[in-house]
């Protein structure tokens, strides 16, 4: 019987090459899309799950109150104390440990000196929560001794060659030297750090470092990412509830009131380590974290296509529907129940599915390079060849098969043979309206999804191209080295000396980065001070700082080298002197103003710009000048703007590296663009606008693929009436107009559908923008416009084809 | 084998309601070889339906082999159908996908019969009708003669005690149609009950008996052997 199914099921394709072209080409290319984002989606959702504890480990977590006990600094780091103290009070606590991001540090080995990235310093233990392989020296102990190292395989061999790498020693930031102790294998590309070097944990103990003291005392600097191993099945909720009790009874500082209770200020919380990627949205994180609702908008779009190609399916299976109307009544004069005929159709659409399934598998293993060299992710066709996702997978054919398939089959499988074999049956008659529906269905996808893509170019484009209310063009980026400290001016006097260079600077931060630190703040009251409410950011500059970025002064003065006194001089943005219900920002100047205890004067209030992404607003700021003994602490970063073209920018550059290497011969020159920055901070956002171009242009091109087969259908049903409407005089545009107008129709009521869906959808996509453009209307009516464009080119073709035949054949064939 | 009576059946749309079937009654004995003939629309073709269980009756007994199968569901009507009836169309009604042999083949399949034997059954029937050299083709490779032949071995390979025929010669010239005739007369002579729509006077006189119809009912029923 299957064979016979089979046999006629793959005649039937041969015979109506168009359609079945159509259908097998629109279900592969919906596979494909299918597979391809499934690639990804289980790329994003295998986050850290390479570990065979993972399930068992959480990373701490600490939230920070402002003064009106709200939240407003939740990082996921913590402060060094927090791991031993943790283990110590809490016995079901299995393991913890400790890593410290190091951010970047010139390594020198004999004449080799490199720039490393990823510098992190671990615990002894580190080995034992992270699963990865060792590759020399001992696991556990290999993070024991201060001043040792751990390198990647292509590290070693950069510095040593073939030579063994053990044991021999690097020299780090000049400042100290660190003994090989073991070669660990790059972590897999699905986790939330990717640590080159590690640092044993132990090195931060010397006091020219950081400090044994300071490590059991600083609440402070919640740098140190710390993880917990929890027994299996651990309740993680009860620890968490433990933790304000735990904050009251361990931290204390000096100076306190007696009443002090830390848990009103700050709390703990437990991160599953595998929520980290996808969930973890915190103010400080190792390295972007993927998101959940990304994942979701991907899955949704990779079903709609699917859903188009089985529409388009089932759409010219019952249009078709005449032309198996004889068979399927010979079949049942044969003795066919309808249960069979609904199994021989099933069959059909299964085995299209199944072979679009392995042309879709060839097409996502073609494309796939090409997608990640667009989004810049590493995705790879072997995820979908685990059996865990294989088995699965090719039972897909079965449902696409069955989606796509039975609504034809159900519909068939009704065929009465007493009226099909007489010729009785009206072709497509009873399931037009639904064939109808089905058409809004997928022109309402389509111009969801193409709406959704306008308008995250739009957003895209907005955040790229509004001033951010300072100059960040020409501006290039280096990380500050102490070894500057002490000669810092004579460095940038140099610099200056060249004509292209217009301005050099050090900050703790650069814009583009973000706004964390803060300290408490005091304002003028009366005769005192008191303390604000208003949380106020800080950032470290120089004296040019504003005149590097070109962000001009309201009120008052910038710092000047004229007085001496402005390490204790502030100076505040717009947004902190209205925090601080301020009027006119001329009132804020000649204020006493304390800032980390820091008794000073507010000396100028500098217009409001956006430091961060635009997906934050603008935040309450001040501006410190460190005093030249703090430099080293206070400073992190070098911007140096440069005047004019881009030929300026190559002299201007091979003057800096000049300079630089005058001043630091032994920290390699590596510098990096201001614009570059700010492009990686909408790089998610546009790789999700590439992607959605992509879909969307293909979600459309199959919806009118399957318009262009159902609308050769339905003309070729209405050629008698068309040549008769000719007989009759009708022009060809005539009929062309009124063969399309039906479908044009349906694309009008598709749109009004979509329209309040894409709303809603890109409503609450832009509520994670401080700065959002508006929706436009006009972006709905170009979508609809172009939508019916599409829809109506694709009729026309056929309509014209119609009309211009000669009336006489269509009538004699009748 | 054949007893109907009282038979009813009415078409309706929203505006005409047309009576195909008036209390119509006649009986068919077992290796009979009867004629229904009569206007277009006098209901021939509603009968033939009726009696190949291809369509409900709305009043009316009609017994098979003594059994009421009137109102028999889908199911029964398929595997009653399967078992015991052939049919023969005016446009042959060949699966156009299907070569000769596969067409013959249809019923043996959902009859449930084995492969080999399906050969071997096909084979003697196609050989029977001398259509044994055309197996491999496609219908549309046929003449219409030739294709009536094959439809006949379809309607006879599951050897059906019953063979219903719509104007069997309709669309075929008088030398084929008369070959078709023929067939079914030695069917008939083999045992086989058959009865017949026809238009044609001279295709009604290979049979025992006319049953002359008009508006639903029996006019005459002329015996002729």
């Amino acid at each position: 019987m299957l064979k016979n199914y089979l046999r006629i099921a793959l005649r039937n394709l041969a015979k109506y090459k168009f359609i079945s072209f159509i259908n097998l080409f629109g279900l592969t290319v919906g596979l494909s899309c299918c597979l391809l984002i499934l690639t990804y989606i289980l790329h994003e959702t295998s986050y850290d799950k390479y570990n065979r504890q993972a399930a068992r480990i959480y990373r701490v977590t600490r939230s920070f109150n402002n003064k009106d006990g709200i939240v407003s600094l939740h990082l996921g780091a913590v402060a060094p104390p927090f791991g031993p103290l943790l283990q110590n009070d809490f016995p079901d606590i299995q393991k913890t440990t400790r890593i410290l991001p190091m951010g970047n540090a010139p390594m020198r080995y004999e004449d080799k000196i490199f720039n490393e990235k990823e510098l992190f310093c671990a615990d002894t233990n580190f080995f034992s929560m992270f699963d990865v392989p060792v590759l020399k020296g001992n696991p556990q102990t290999a993070l024991s001794d201060p001043f040792s190292i751990l390198l990647t395989p292509d590290l070693a061999r950069k510095y040593f060659g073939d030579a063994d790498p053990m044991g021999k020693v690097i020299r780090m930031n000049n400042q100290f030297n660190l003994k090989v102790t073991g070669i660990f294998q790059p972590f897999p590309s699905a986790t939330h750090m990717h640590p080159n070097v590690l640092i044993s944990f132990n090195t931060l103990k010397d006091s020219a470092i950081y400090g044994e003291n300071n490590l059991m005392t600083n609440w402070g600097n919640n740098a140190f990412y710390t993880y917990l191993l929890l027994p299996e099945h651990y309740p993680a909720r009860s620890l968490e509830a433990q933790f304000p009790a735990f904050l009251d009874r361990r931290m204390h500082f000096p100076g306190a009131p007696a009443d002090f209770k830390a848990s009103k200020t700050t709390q703990l919380f437990l991160q599953p380590l595998t929520d980290i990627h996808l969930r973890s949205h915190l103010d400080e994180e190792i390295e972007e974290n993927g998101d959940s609702s990304r994942v979701t908008i991907f899955g949704a779009i990779a079903l709609f296509i699917l859903l188009i190609a089985c529409i388009n399916y089932m759409n010219l299976s019952t249009a078709r529907s005449a032309l198996r109307a004889k068979e399927i009544g010979i079949r049942k004069v044969s003795g066919a129940v309808r249960q069979e005929i609904i199994v021989q159709f099933l069959s059909e659409s299964i085995l299209l599915s199944f072979v679009a399934l392995l042309l879709a598998g060839a097409l996502a293993w073609l494309t796939l390079p090409a997608l990640n060299s667009v989004t810049g992710l590493e995705l790879s066709i072997q995820t979908l060849l685990q059996i865990r996702v294989l088995l699965p997978l090719l039972l897909t054919p079965l449902i696409v098969g069955t989606l796509s398939g039975l609504y034809p089959a159900i519909f068939l499988s009704s065929f009465q043979p007493s009226k099909v074999l007489k010729g009785l049956l009206k072709v497509g008659s009873g399931n037009i309206s639904f064939r109808k529906v089905l058409v809004v269905t997928q022109f309402a996808i389509s111009i969801v999804l193409l709406i959704s893509t306008a308008i995250v170019f739009q957003q895209l484009h907005y955040m790229q191209n509004t001033s951010l209310g300072f100059d960040k063009d020409h501006i290039v980026t280096l990380r500050y080295n102490n070894g500057l400290d002490n000669t810092y001016e004579s460095f940038r006097n140099q610099l200056l000396q060249d004509p292209h260079i217009r301005q050099a600077t050090r900050s703790s931060r650069i814009p583009s980065g973000r706004l964390l630190d803060e300290q408490g703040a005091s304002t003028e009251s009366g005769d005192s001070l008191r303390p604000v409410t208003a949380d106020i950011k800080y950032l470290a500059v120089d004296h040019d700082f504003l005149s590097a970025y070109g962000i001009p002064i309201v009120a008052g003065r910038d710092f000047s080298r004229a007085y001496a006194t402005d390490t204790t001089s502030y100076l505040l943005n717009v947004a902190a002197t209205k925090a601080l219900g301020i009027k006119t920002p001329q009132e804020m100047i000649g204020k006493n103003f304390a800032y980390a205890g820091v008794k000073g004067k507010v000396i100028g209030v500098m217009r409001d710009f956006n430091f961060e992404s635009m997906h934050q607003a603008i935040v309450p700021l001040i501006m410190v000048m460190p005093p030249a003994s703090q430099a080293g602490n206070s400073f992190g970063r070098i911007s140096v703007k440069i005047a004019g073209n881009k030929d300026n920018i190559a002299a201007a550059i091979a003057h800096l590296e000049k300079t630089w290497k005058q001043y630091l011969p032994e920290v390699p020159f590596e510098y990096t663009f201001l614009d570059e920055h700010f492009e990686e901070l909408y790089q998610s956002e546009q790789r999700q606008g590439i992607l959605f171009t992509v879909f969307s242009g293909i979600a459309i091109f199959i919806a009118c693929l399957g318009l262009l087969g159902l609308s050769a259908f339905s003309i070729s049903q209405r050629l008698k009436e068309i040549g008769i409407r000719k007989v009759l005089g009708a022009s060809t545009g005539g009929i062309v107009t009124l063969l399309s107008l039906d479908f044009l129709k349906l694309v009008a009521f598709a749109a009004l559908i979509a329209f309040p869906i894409a709303w809603y959808a890109m409503h609450n996509w832009l509520r994670d923008f401080a700065y959002r453009i508006p929706i436009e209307w006009w972006v709905f009516a170009i979508a609809g416009i172009l939508a019916a464009t599409v829809a109506l080119v694709t009729i026309s073709i056929q309509a014209l084809k119609a009309a211009v035949a000669n009336p006489v054949k269509s009538l004699r064939s009748e | 084998m054949i007893k109907i009576s009282e038979l009813q059946k009415t078409y309706r749309t929203e505006e005409v309601e047309t009576i195909a079937l008036n209390r119509l009654s006649f009986e068919v004995k077992e290796g009979e070889f009867v004629s229904v003939m009569g206007p277009s629309g006098c209901g021939k073709s509603t009968l033939l339906n009726i009696l190949g269980l291809l369509d409900d009756p709305d009043g009316g007994s009609f017994l098979f082999n003594g059994t009421e199968v009137a109102h028999f569901n889908e199911r029964k009507r398929a595997d009653l159908r399967k078992r015991n009836i052939g049919f023969v169309f005016q446009s042959f009604n060949l699966i156009d996908e299907l070569t000769v042999f596969e067409n013959v083949e249809l019923p043996l399949i959902y009859l449930g019969v084995k492969g080999p034997e399906r050969k071997q059954r096909v084979e003697v029937v196609l050989d029977k009708m001398q259509i044994m050299h055309r197996r491999n083709h496609y219908p549309q490779q046929l003449s219409g003669g030739q294709q009536q032949r094959v439809a006949v071995a379809r309607a006879v390979v599951n050897n059906p005690k019953l063979i219903l025929a719509d104007e069997p010669t309709g669309n075929l010239d008088s030398s084929n149609g008369n070959e078709v005739m023929q067939l079914l007369t030695d069917l008939n002579e083999q045992g086989t009950t058959i009865i017949m729509v026809t238009h044609s006077e001279h295709d009604s006189r290979y049979s025992h008996r006319i049953i002359r119809m008009l508006d639903g009912q029996t006019v005459t029923e002329n015996i002729l052997v």
